[in-house]
Order: structure tokens, then sequence, then C-alpha cells
């Protein structure tokens, strides 16, 4: 009886033990098999909740061609600074779970200094990279490294009212002299209430503005390679003098000061104004069929300064990779299917917003559509970069802060201008 | 003997039953202060490739000298103040009118109520609409009662940009105070006031005497609360002006998102942070001081 009991207990040890050992290979082989059965790998991104619609068209049609992928695609908010605090705070935690990185241009250098984002120039050949807009391309540049590939671009213009200057017998302006008197005269005849209105509230889209400005001035913010700042030279502070003047003559509202895109857009829109510099979604806007200066609305480069040419604000959203992916091939592979002609084109004509490669300004298909491609195209060949330093948000905040002390005349243009070149010297560390 | 033994064993469970809460309360309050302190002797920003190096007080250095440091100081302290000063004032009388009976004061509760309870983002954009200097509804309405001939651009000078955000937190806040004032006054027995009455005392004194002492720990915990809140500002400023014009409404917590989250700078946003922590925490203890003390004073007036 003993015996037996001991036999049996010595049976179930080793029954037991058996068990241990096919649960613990079964539990090996659950992890190895995903190897062996070619389970897809899914690719993680973050999106503002408008494109998403859009997207997810495109990503159908990615996945099914490429059934070794999957795309995790993530809402997140509308706002582009809330999406970069999304995507800012997943890379500080370390082991973020996004494997692409959907970039506004003005992100680029600080990601790429942060060590976030891998660098591509390996992966996308100099003959590829010529057939997207010089501007755009640039924008994804840090120190020589490129982290991005452009999708869609955007730059700032001067919008005017064709039927307007068309009566009065006006050619659309090319300096700012120019811009300054037909408003006058406009608004001396009683057409108008106002003549330009441009984005003045302190916050990014001034700096965008004013980059325009400065540029037709012929001066320079921050020079990315010497870091020299260019901010209390003559030319930057008649650039200034400019903005300031249109609210002292009247020609912009004082309340530029408050304003961001939609404020002006709203008011160009009802027909209180001559010109408007802002992005390229006015156009969609203006000419929907419940707006009143539909059809009268006309687009060109920015004004400049005689003897200097035009300048556009270089914006715009790109793909990067994020250097903490496992799955950099498959990255790279949805990359050039998000920024391949077929793909822009199907954005542009379910979405609107420009594609970046040079070739679709001319698609017979889009210009059809959206008549003012061609035009665009000499917007965006204009293209300036506010300057890709890692430090940009800093050297942006001053000059905003700045800036709009001199629109409302708490300091002179030449002060706020020396203080804000400065400071933007103590940011980096460089001497006057 | 026995009865201490009881004792102790009691005071044994206590605190055995405190512990959980106590833990707690150290892990979410004392260790992120704790860490931000950590944080802010370490250079830790774009320049280190975010990696922290040891730099001891360099941040308390650098901030001393840092001019939109104390600015920002100022304008909160400016916004706190003139805000919940002013949300006191108002919410004591809403609070006084509310309390007395008459129809319909269920609803006109609930309607003082909803302001407070609206996503601050939300009534941000509302107010900056409100304050347009084309489009805007005070503009109009001035213009209407013929006080301006030129439109004002609220929004946009200095002093009217501040003026416009605390008149936006007024009208979200005030009814908050008012309900925490009105659940004092009903704190307050009826027959205080026939006494009073029968003594001869008239409505004034009787406020003066009755209401103000007996109301006082509503009114600090209303202010105490109302005033950590204030200077923590963000949302209303960050969505009304985003700090502008000229920086001249930009609060202590925007300039510490800006140095955090954008510019990051994190060894010197936690000194930032430090440094705040401490001057609201000397703030509020001066406040509660006072206020302490004129309640001590009340009481034994009476």
């Amino acid at each position: 009886m003993g015996k037996r009991q001991k036999h049996s207990l010595k049976q179930r040890l080793l029954q037991s033990l058996g068990l241990f050992v096919a649960i613990l290979l079964s539990i090996k082989l659950l992890f190895a098999l995903p190897g062996l059965t070619q389970q897809p790998v899914t690719l993680t991104f973050l999106i503002g909740a408008s494109e998403v619609p859009t997207w997810k068209e495109l990503i159908k049609q990615f996945e099914a061609k490429n059934s070794d992928i999957r795309i995790n695609l993530i809402e997140g908010p509308n706002a582009t600074n809330l999406l970069e605090d999304l995507y800012t705070s997943a890379f500080l935690l370390g082991g973020s779970p996004y494997d692409l990185v959907y970039m506004d241009i003005v992100w680029v250098p600080k990601f790429a200094a942060a060590g976030w984002l891998m660098e591509l120039s390996q992966l996308f050949p100099k003959e590829e990279q010529a057939k997207f807009l010089r501007g755009d391309l640039e924008g994804g540049r840090y120190r020589g490294g490129l982290y991005r590939v452009p999708v869609h671009t955007d730059a700032g213009m001067l919008y005017y009212r064709k039927d307007l200057l068309e009566q009065a017998g006006f050619k659309p302006p090319d300096t700012f002299a120019e811009l300054m008197q037909i408003s006058q005269a406009l608004q001396k005849q009683g057409v108008v209430r106002r003549g330009f209105l441009w984005q003045g509230r302190q916050y990014e889209g001034t700096s965008a503005m004013f980059v325009e400005i400065l540029k037709g001035y012929g001066g320079f913010w921050i020079n990315p390679d010497t870091l020299e700042v260019g901010l209390d030279r003559p030319e930057a502070i008649q650039a200034v003098q400019f903005l300031v003047n249109t609210i002292r003559d009247g020609v912009s509202a004082p309340g530029v000061v408050t304003y961001q895109e939609e404020e002006t857009r709203r008011i160009f829109q009802s027909g209180e104004a001559v010109f408007l510099r802002n992005w390229p979604y006015v156009w969609y806007l203006a000419n929907k069929e419940d707006s009143p200066v539909r059809g009268k609305v006309g687009l060109k480069p920015m004004v400049h300064a005689p003897g200097q040419s035009s300048a556009a604000c270089q914006g715009g959203w790109g793909w990067g990779i994020a250097k903490t992916t496992k799955h950099p091939e498959q990255a790279w592979r949805a990359v050039q299917f998000f920024s391949s002609s077929d793909a822009q084109r199907q954005f542009t004509l379910m979405a609107g917003g420009l594609p970046t490669r040079r070739e679709l300004f001319k698609d017979p298909q889009l210009v059809q559509k959206y008549s003012f491609l061609p035009t665009m195209l000499e917007v965006l060949d204009k293209a300036v970069l506010r300057p890709p330093i890692a430090q940009y948000d800093q050297a942006s905040d001053i000059l905003q802060r700045y800036l709009t002390a001199a629109f409302t005349s708490q300091l002179t243009p030449e002060r706020a201008m020396k203080a804000a070149a400065d400071e933007t010297r103590r940011l980096l560390g460089t001497k006057g | 003997m026995k009865i201490d033994a009881i004792r102790q064993r009691e005071q044994l469970t206590g605190w055995l039953l405190v512990i959980p809460a106590f833990l707690v309360l150290l892990l979410i309050y004392a260790y992120p202060i704790a860490r931000s302190f950590w944080l802010s002797v370490f250079t830790q920003n774009l320049g280190t490739q975010l990696k922290p190096v040891f730099s001891g007080f360099h941040n308390y250095a650098r901030m001393a000298f840092d001019g939109r440091f104390w600015e920002t100081m100022m304008h909160t302290a400016e916004f706190s103040i003139a805000s919940v000063v002013l949300e006191l004032l108002l919410g004591l009388g809403i609070a006084l009118v509310l309390n007395q009976s008459f129809r319909g004061r269920g609803v006109v509760r609930t309607i003082t109520i909803l302001p407070w309870a609206l996503p601050t983002a939300v009534m941000g954009v509302a107010w900056a609409w409100i304050f347009n200097d084309r489009y805007g509804v005070i503009n109009d309405l001035l213009a209407r009662l013929g006080l301006i001939r030129s439109e004002i651009n609220w929004l946009g000078e200095p002093m009217l940009a501040m003026l416009a955000i605390i008149a936006a937190d007024i009208w979200k806040t005030t009814p908050f105070i008012s309900i925490l004032l009105l659940a004092g006054l009903q704190s307050i027995p009826a027959d205080l006031y026939e006494a009073h009455a029968i003594d001869g005392a008239n409505p004034w004194q009787s406020f003066r005497q009755i209401t103000l002492p007996l109301l006082m720990p509503q009114v600090l915990i209303a202010v105490l609360f109302r005033f950590a809140q204030a200077f923590g500002i963000f949302d209303l400023i960050a969505v009304m002006t985003g700090g502008g014009p000229a920086g001249s409404t930009e609060t202590v917590s925007i300039y510490i998102y800006a140095t955090v989250m954008r510019y990051l700078d994190f060894g010197y946003g936690a000194a930032l942070v430090v440094v705040t922590f401490l001057l609201l925490v000397l703030a509020v203890a001066l406040a509660s001081f006072f206020l302490s003390k004129l309640r001590a004073q009340a009481s034994g007036a009476e």
C-alpha cells in the first residue's frame, strides 16, 4: 500500500513537471509564432481629427497593397500646438508608441535636435528629392540631415479684390507703397472700410507673416549657419515701420493686433477690405457658394520693396520616422506611399490642401478642379523658411512679443527691434 | 491601566487607518514637488541633448535676471488679486439675493451657476468674440448707447486686454463664490437675526454684526480656493489673447508651459515651478493669516 502510494506520488510529480514544460513550450511558441506565420507589423501615428477621413481612405489603399503592414491611426486634436504637445510628451516619456511622425514644418529642427527622428537621406535619393518643391524639402533639413518628407505645402500670399481694383482702374500692387496707395484711394472713395488685413496677434502666425514682410524689404531674421541676427538692421526696422504705418494710417484695422487667420479671413470675406495676407485655405472658403466675394478674389505673391522680391512664408506638413520605431523599413514604405504622386493627388481632390510635388501643380485633373494651382506655384517658388534652429520656438516668442509691442505703440520700431535682436542674441549665445 | 491600554490600541488603529490616505497624499503631492526641486538643480534642455547635467543653482541665478519671469509674475498677481476681490464682492451680493425667498428662486439659482459649469476654453472663445473690436457685442452696445465714437480695441491694448480677461474670469467664477457663500448664509440660524432685531438693530447692523462674522469661514475658504486657482490661470488667457499683446497678459503658468513643453527646457522649467510654488505658498499663508486675524477681530467685536 505504502509503496503504491509512493509510486503514484512520483508519477504525479512527473506528470505535473511534464505539464509545466508543456505550458512553457507553448508560451514560447506563442511568442515565436508571429515570426513563423508573417504576422503583419503595425505602424502607429497620430493625426489631427479633421484630416482623419481622408487619411483613412489612403490607408485602406495602402493596406490593400501591403498585406504585411497594418496602420494604427490615432485621432488627435486639430490644433497644431496640441498635436505637437502629444507627440512631444510621447517622445519625452521614452518608448514612443509612434512609428511615423506627421509633422508641421517648424517642428523639424527641435525634434531632430532632440534626437527623436530618423535621418532619411540614405533612403531618399537625390533625384527623387528634386521632384518636390524646394522650400518644402529644405524645411525638412536640420544641420545637413534630412528628417521629413513633405506631403502638404502651405505658404502665405496676398489676396486681393479683383473686381474693386478693376473698377477703379488699378493693377494688382507689386510694392508696399502701391498697396498703401490703392488702399487709401479705395478707402477715400468709400468703396471699402479697410485696405489691408494681416495677423498681428501675439502668436506663431505673426512671425510667419513678418517673415514675408521682412524678406520683402531684403532683411533676414536669423542666419541658421552663422546664427547672425538681423532683426535690428535697417531693413527689419523698415518692415516693422510699414506694418505700424498701416495701422496708423487706418489702412489696417486697429484690431489686426488681435487677429489670427480666421478673423482676418472673415472680415475680408464679408467684403470689408481690399487686401488680405493669408494662407491657401482662404481660396476655398472665399469661393464657396455663400461667400459674398465669390469669384471676385485674386491672389499673388506678397508685395515687396522696389528692387527686392516677394516672399512666402513656408508652411506645410510632412512625414518623419521615429528613431525608436522597430519597423523602419515598413515605415519608409508607408512614407513613400503617402508622399507619392497618386496619394497626393487624391488627397488634394478629396480634401483640398496643396501637394508638394511640382508636377501636380500642372496636373490637368487637379487644375480643372482648382484653377489657382499654377498661380500658387509662383507663390511657392518664393518660399522662405522660418529659421531652422533648435530654439526656434523661443526665438519666435521673442519676436512676437516685441512685434506686438511695436504694433500697439508700446515701443518704437527701432527700440522694439533692438530689444528683440539683443534678446535673440542672448538666446543663441552670440554677441552683437 | 486597562483604559490606558485600550486607548493606546485605539490610537494605533487610528494611525493604521490614516496611513493609506497619508501615503496617497505623499505620492500625489509631495513626490511631484520634491521631484521639481530635484530637477531644478539640473540643466536639461536641447543644448544638453535633453540629458540632465548637474548645474547647482544656475537655473535660479538665471531666473533672477529673467525679466519675462518677473513680468509674468506681476501679471499673475494683478490678475489674481483683481479677480478674487471683485468676485468676492459680487459673489457676496449674489449670495445675499439668492438667500432671500422669492418666487422662482430655484430657477434663478440654477441659472446663476451655469457660467461656472461651462468649459473655460469654450467661454474663452465666446468672450474673445464679445470683445472683438469689429464684431464684438461690447463695442456695439457702447456705440448704441452713444458712449464711444470709434471702436475700442479691447484685446489689442495691454491694459484693456487685462481688464477684458478679468471681466471674463469674473463672469465665470463668481457663481462658484456665491454658491459657497450661500451655503454659509444658510447655516446662520434665523433666531440670531430675530433676537438682534428685537434689540433694535437695523438690517445693516445685522449684516455687519451677524452675517459677516459668521460668514468668515466660508469667505476664507472661497478666497484661498480662488486665489490658488486664479494664480494658475492658463486656459482662459491662452484662448483669449495667447499672452499678448506684447506679453502683457502672459501669466506664470503660460510661461512655464512654454518653457517646458515648447522650449523643452526642463531644468529651468522646474526651477520656475519651484519658485512659483514657494511664492504661492507664501501668498496663501499671508492671506489666511490676515483673514483669520480679521475673523478674530470681528468675533471679538461682538
